[in-house]
């Protein structure tokens, strides 16, 4: 597909493998979505980060990436800096361009909301690593994420997925209208994990109770995040975590921990599982995370996946 | 006996408390919210915060799943024919729900309720052999074992483990085989978790049990009401597809993240008397 068939906020990606080294058949975006591969030297590794224009999306933003990825080839997508998500608005930007997705009809409901739709296909021998920064919803925003991982049996994925509560210089703790996130993996056409969290600012107050507040629900955290591992090449990432789950013995506490984190496998093979995480900064999250999935460096080697967590 | 006798004599037999259900065992991940520190310090406050977040999740979760089981097995329930497709729409959406719900220790225990649901049908609501119908409706009768019969072979295809029979949708068959309305099984689902959960809260040491009752009754109530006026016209998309790009508008979700991470680190307590 050339550039100029793409919609607004298009980006397709087409990585192919010639003699060992990936090669990018396709690499292509549109406004407000950029997308940039940097040359790295680690063999089948190809990296591509995902920008968006003055580093955010605003309301009608509507970003949608569909990616291909041929077979021996590990695809790392990162971005640079957390997605913020600015406050929704009323009326349309981007007018005179045509809409990717039609109306639903309850779009009055929710204003303008700002989508983030990616589709991946990972063919055999492959792997996909998504790491991005987290998405920080500002005051009021609305914002929509869809991604979808279609493998085959022999390729592996590992999805993380995570958002802070705001801007907290600001005084935002958990004030954005409405997140929603949802992600899917399928393997030879069969789902096998479908997470989808939604969190909207309007849980009703039923009388005679006060409304019981978003930052009430997500207390005392203000990063959030989850990670689906997939496939045979991550295997030993799965079971490094689930070693370190296993020694946790939890003992009446008398406040909660400024961390926390649970573990689940979800295929009966042991070769898929998912993480959860929450914690009082985003920084310790962070952390964690890079040290959690260190196994990951001898998939896709030490110096990519130090660009991930910085 | 009309139909609205009918309706209020299957909401007194499936609200009695002593249905062996399992729910007995399942704390929801109410266990574990206590012990890792989390609501207020006061212990009647702690119940109500945990049942306003956890009541809010499962509903959106679950009653979907609720629901499109009901509409399966209604549907099937009205039609003349034996349509076999209805086994494989109750499978997808089973494995839906095993693949939404990722998380073991909610999963394992929503299993063992599911399956006891179908059994309670099966050994407890199934007419003796030696009764005959009371309105000698051969026609009903005749409905009732093509009922019957559908839930021998999900019954069958979870013993042989082909399919999961997780609880919100081994409810929507039970109620809808029963011929409960949709919306008294919504509601008294999300009813007889909230009771779940207080019994649970009880047994913790957190309220006595008048103060469930005084829960039960007053705040319980317009919470159960809020979240399944919200919910009940959400669907799987199993049946009909989904019609939106954005599914979180119309479809399952869950909406309480900290009570994930809690309710899966449920195994992890040095002591539990709880097995969810």
């Amino acid at each position: 597909m050339p550039p100029s068939q793409l919609h607004a906020g298009g980006g397709r990606i087409v990585l192919s493998q010639h003699n060992g080294d990936p090669v990018f058949a396709q690499l292509s975006s549109t406004y407000p979505l950029k997308l940039l591969s940097p040359r790295v030297h680690q063999k089948p590794v190809a990296v591509v980060y995902a920008l968006t224009y003055g580093g955010g999306l605003v309301s009608g933003d509507q970003v949608h990436l569909s990616a291909e990825i041929d077979r021996g080839v590990i695809l790392v997508f990162l971005t640079q800096g957390s997605t913020k998500v600015f406050k929704t608005r009323g009326e349309q930007r981007l007018a005179s361009v045509q809409r990717l997705f039609p109306e639903s009809s309850t779009a009055q409901t929710y204003t303008t909301p700002t989508i983030q739709k990616m589709d991946f296909r990972v063919s055999s021998n492959s792997v996909i690593v998504l790491l991005p920064d987290p998405v920080t919803c500002f005051r009021a925003a609305s914002y929509s994420q869809i991604q979808t991982f279609h493998l085959t049996k022999e390729a592996s994925a590992v999805v993380l997925d995570w958002m802070t509560s705001g801007r907290r210089s600001l005084g935002e703790e958990w004030v954005f209208s409405r997140y929603s996130s949802c992600s899917e993996i399928i393997v030879e056409g069969t789902t096998i994990a479908k997470d989808v969290i939604l969190l909207e600012a309007d849980e009703p107050g039923v009388d005679p109770f006060p409304r019981r507040t978003l930052a009430e629900r997500m207390h005392p955290y203000s990063c959030y995040a989850t990670v689906l591992l997939c496939g045979t090449a991550v295997r030993a990432a799965i079971e490094h975590i689930k070693n370190d789950y296993e020694k946790i013995t939890v003992m009446k506490s008398s406040a909660p921990a400024n961390f926390l984190w649970s573990f689940s496998l979800i295929r009966p093979d042991g070769d898929g599982a998912i993480v959860r995480v929450a914690g009082k900064d985003t920084e310790t999250v962070k952390e964690w995370l890079k040290a959690a999935l260190s196994c990951l460096e001898e998939v896709i080697g030490i110096d990519v996946y130090r660009r991930a967590f910085v | 006996m009309d139909n609205s006798d009918d309706e209020t004599y299957l909401l007194l037999l499936l609200s009695d408390s002593n249905l062996p259900t399992g729910s007995f065992v399942a704390s929801s991940g109410l266990e574990s919210y206590i012990t890792h520190a989390f609501g207020s310090k006061d212990s009647y406050e702690r119940t109500v915060s945990f049942m306003h977040d956890s009541l809010a999740s499962y509903a959106r979760s679950a009653l979907p799943f609720v629901s499109d089981a009901h509409q399966l097995v209604s549907q099937y329930r009205n039609t003349p024919a034996s349509d076999r497709s209805v086994l494989s729409d109750l499978h997808s959406l089973d494995h839906l729900y095993e693949t939404m719900t990722l998380n073991h220790v909610t999963r394992r225990a929503s299993k063992s309720q599911g399956v006891a649901l179908l059994t309670l049908y099966s050994k407890g609501f199934s007419r003796p052999p030696s009764f005959s119908s009371p309105s000698a409706d051969t026609d009903r009768d005749k409905v009732d074992a093509k009922i019957s019969d559908l839930v021998t072979q999900f019954k069958l295809c979870i013993r042989r483990e082909t399919t999961h029979g997780h609880l919100p949708v081994c409810w929507g068959i039970l109620t809808a085989a029963l011929g409960l309305s949709l919306e008294r099984s919504q509601y008294l689902h999300i009813f007889l978790q909230a009771r779940s959960l207080l019994s649970a809260s009880i047994r913790l040491n957190e309220v006595g049990p008048y103060g469930a009752q005084q829960i039960l009754l007053h705040v319980s109530r317009p919470l159960i009401s809020v979240q399944v006026e919200k919910c009940k016209d959400l669907r799987t998309g199993i049946i009909s597809g989904s019609s939106s790009v954005d599914e979180t508008i119309n479809g399952p979700a869950n909406t309480w993240p900290l009570g994930e991470i809690l309710a899966v680190r449920h195994d992890l307590l040095h002591s539990r008397i709880f097995n969810s």
